[in-house]
């Protein structure tokens, strides 16, 4: 898909996200890109903003009687301790932006990948999703995948390194968005490994005499 | 929809406002900051009484118009003010005024209900709080004067404008509804969304500039 398709899907994702109807999946992948583009960063600090403002601007409407005793109640009888301190779990896996290590345990990471081709391994990652799949790809420099198709729109991410398909080039932070049947050729630069988070309504079908082969593989 | 009322809306604001400096930036902090600050640094029960009796019920009503019903209303009010009594030492003037960072939470305690009721709950450290992006050239003067502007450029918005921004924060249903209603393609109603959002972003940026 083209830049500015692109970025009109780009903005309708930050949207979505600030009204908090992504799938998981989506919302972390657009979390992560937020963490690596300061440009998309200032759209969604403007949309909670905007949120934030709607929101006090509302007409008032009462709470039902004795809420705020109920929640002092609540809060005196509470775990706080409990909450605050799950809260600063989190792995050291500077590779992945901090939203993706929820996902992806620090261990598991380097050995879970899955070659798949040549200079191509995948790994999935579980977000207890009902919406499609989501995988982490790996391409090693100067390397491709396959020629394919989309059999459900994807939405990708650029973790590291860059690739250059069909319709442009991405670097660390940019998405890529394949529609339903688009056929794209992703080659990775040839400067470094390219590690993509890609985020897909449904399977993806290659479309090249290898590809096909592949197909049965990656199923 | 007519987005030329908004653009010539949003132009006509008052442009002196908020150019005046001050070396005290504590100065520019609003009531509800200073209070969720107090609820911060001292456990303040009197501060968390008044920042409860301001928001809760405008954040009840706003959650009744982007489709959430009274019971799960109410519910993301309590849940909400019970975070923001946990994590309000977390609060950052800086990043955010003290509206924004409750609907910030607010928004994160809806998501999880949806996913509550809706489908498998992953294990997520804390799903309910995420850090609202800071600009490196952020100071308090420049944040608060970013939300006044929004907050006016939104009060001064005609009925039809004002809800077509406010439809950019509905639940994906009620965006499927309204393309029933007005026999328009879903993705044609998200478009003119993105765009009353995008010019309402033009204009704050011309304003800035």
């Amino acid at each position: 898909m083209n830049k500015q398709n692109t970025l009109t899907l780009v903005e309708s994702l930050l949207i979505d996200y600030a009204s908090g109807s992504l799938p998981l999946a989506l919302e972390v992948l657009v979390e992560s890109h937020i963490s690596m583009n300061p440009s998309s960063a200032r759209s969604i600090r403007m949309l909670l903003q905007i949120g934030g403002a709607l929101m006090e601007n509302s007409d008032p409407i009462s709470m039902s009687e004795g809420s705020f005793e109920r929640l002092m109640d609540e809060i005196d009888g509470g775990q706080q301790d409990e909450e605050i301190a799950k809260s600063d779990v989190s792995n050291d896996n500077d590779k992945l932006p901090l939203p993706l290590r929820n996902f992806v345990s620090e261990a598991t990471f380097p050995k879970n990948w899955r070659r798949i081709g040549i200079g191509l391994s995948e790994q999935t990652v579980d977000f207890g999703d009902e919406f499609g799949n989501a995988k982490l790809y790996r391409i090693a420099p100067g390397c491709g995948v396959p020629s394919h198709s989309h059999d459900g729109n994807e939405v990708s991410l650029v973790l590291a390194g860059g690739f250059t398909d069909e319709y442009g080039s991405y670097g660390p932070g940019d998405i890529s968005i394949q529609e339903t049947g688009a056929v794209h050729k992703p080659v990775a630069d040839a400067d470094g490994e390219c590690i993509v988070l890609a985020v897909n309504e449904g399977p993806i079908v290659l479309t090249g005499p290898v590809g096909r082969l592949l197909n049965m593989l990656i199923k | 929809m007519n987005l030329r009322v908004v653009a010539e809306l949003i132009s006509s604001l008052d442009m002196s406002m908020g150019s005046g400096s001050s070396n005290d930036n504590q100065n520019n902090l609003s009531e509800w900051d200073r209070l969720l600050l107090r609820v911060g640094s001292d456990r303040d029960r009197s501060a968390f009484k008044k920042l409860y009796e301001h928001f809760t019920p405008r954040l009840k009503s706003f959650l009744l118009r982007i489709g959430s019903d009274m019971s799960a209303a109410e519910e993301i009010c309590q849940e909400s003010m019970i975070m923001v009594w946990r994590r309000a030492e977390t609060f950052n003037p800086e990043s955010a005024g003290a509206s924004t960072w409750i609907f910030t939470i607010a928004r994160n305690k809806r998501i999880d209900k949806l996913r509550k009721d809706n489908r498998p709950l992953p294990d997520l450290n804390d799903p309910s709080f995420f850090q609202i992006p800071v600009d490196k050239s952020d100071d308090i003067l420049q944040r608060v004067e970013e939300e006044k502007k929004i907050k006016n450029a939104l009060k001064n918005l005609p009925p039809e404008q004002a809800k077509l921004i406010l439809s950019a924060y509905y639940e994906e249903k009620s965006h499927r509804k309204i393309a029933d209603e007005t026999n328009l393609p879903l993705g044609t109603v998200k478009s003119r969304i993105r765009l009353a959002i995008n010019r309402l972003r033009t204009q704050l940026e011309e304003l800035e500039g």
